[in-house]
């Protein structure tokens, strides 16, 4: 399972939305639930899924799922 | 176009996660956050210019506003907060200066842009600043960004001020702020320990504010003392704390609103009037309301048991 498609169910379970579509352009103004304390919720539940713990720093600017893909690509990586 | 709507803009364009907060802020009182927004905004215009406040002050409001919901999930999850010693919160924030200028700016911005604080802002205004005697000697512990006194400096033109903050950050952006309010003739602020001030004058103030140090602090008995300390007789003070809400610097968990006012009281004062306010929104399944918490104080005398 690829990083896009791990987070993909993440945000399907945040959003409760069984039938969200993903893509790395997906961000807030297409999912209306998504403000600025489900941004935290879903970041929480990211670090989890993925064994990771987020600076807050580096999430408060994401703009989009293909930028938060790539964060978590890099903190795996060691980065 | 004015500033506030040019905020909203930049907000919508830029941030839209935070469109739905600001909007629960405006929605508290239409009128008076427009007026609000513009009064700081315009602040905000004369420090930074008029295209550089919007990335300076908005943006940082983002990454505050993001950092303090980062904490309060970990202190849902952990149960206390991330700090506990005034030694850590200096290390990581108040002796960086980067970190303190961003934050500083961004606690600017919640006086308004977050809804509870713009609950806040009314009642520091209509309870504590329209009934502040006249020519009043304000002293404000810990100004932070400055705004609140400058508000008083801007409503009230007979008033005159001594702030003291321990951070050079505080000192360099509440200066920069009273000069673009224009009541920099009015204002001094030092940089000193907010805890220090058992040294000054008792009895020498007409007014204390002290918004938003009280949970930073170790040992909070020993601020309240020291605004008792300061205040005249008939003097009003105006203090505001943060219960169950965390943020990376917050190290005294107050849980209950009356332990605030508990505090007050051990240290001789009377708490004439209280607002707690909380967020619209918490996170899902939140186990703690994170509420701040504003107080009005006037000195106890002899005859008041």
């Amino acid at each position: 399972m690829t990083t896009l498609e791990k987070l993909a169910d993440v945000l399907r379970d945040v959003f409760e939305d069984d039938d969200l579509v993903v893509t790395r352009t997906t961000s807030a103004r297409e999912i209306a639930a998504w403000d600025s304390v489900m941004h935290v919720t879903l970041m929480i539940s990211v670090e989890r899924a993925f064994g990771l713990r987020f600076k807050s720093g580096n999430v408060a600017g994401l703009k989009n799922v293909g930028e938060l893909a790539d964060l978590v690509d890099r903190l795996k990586a060691g980065g | 176009m004015t500033r506030a709507e040019t905020l909203l803009a930049y907000v919508a364009e830029h941030h839209p996660r935070s469109v739905r907060g600001i909007e629960e802020a405006r929605a508290v009182d239409p009128a008076a956050w427009d007026a609000v927004a513009e009064q700081f905004l315009g602040w905000a215009e004369g420090v930074w210019g008029p295209t550089g406040w919007q990335a300076r002050c908005i943006d940082a409001f983002m990454r505050f506003s993001n950092d303090v919901i980062m904490s309060q999930a970990r202190y849902e999850a952990d149960g206390h907060y991330e700090n506990s010693s005034f030694a850590e919160c200096n290390e990581h924030v108040y002796s960086q200066r980067d970190v303190m200028d961003d934050y500083l700016w961004g606690v600017f911005i919640t006086n308004f842009c977050w809804s509870h604080h713009m609950e806040l802002s009314l009642f520091f205004r209509d309870r504590f600043l329209a009934r502040l005697p006249g020519a009043p000697a304000i002293v404000e512990i810990a100004p932070g960004h400055g705004g609140w006194g400058v508000w008083a400096l801007s409503n009230r033109p007979d008033a005159r001020l001594q702030g003291f903050d321990i951070s050079p950050s505080s000192i360099a952006i509440a200066s920069s702020i009273a000069k673009a309010a224009g009541v920099s003739e009015r204002v001094t602020y030092t940089q000193r320990n907010a805890l220090d001030l058992a040294t000054m004058p008792a009895a020498s103030a007409d007014a204390v504010i002290c918004s938003f140090l009280i949970e930073h602090l170790e040992d909070p008995g020993l601020l309240v003392a020291n605004i008792a300390n300061l205040m005249k007789p008939g003097a009003r003070g105006y203090l505001a704390g943060a219960l169950t809400a965390a943020q990376v610097d917050h190290i005294y968990l107050f849980k209950r609103e009356s332990e605030l006012v508990a505090l007050c009281e051990a240290h001789g004062l009377r708490v004439t009037e209280t607002l707690s306010v909380s967020p619209k929104r918490t996170l899902p399944k939140a186990k703690y309301l994170p509420r701040s918490m504003g107080l009005i104080l006037e000195r106890r005398d002899l005859r008041q048991v």
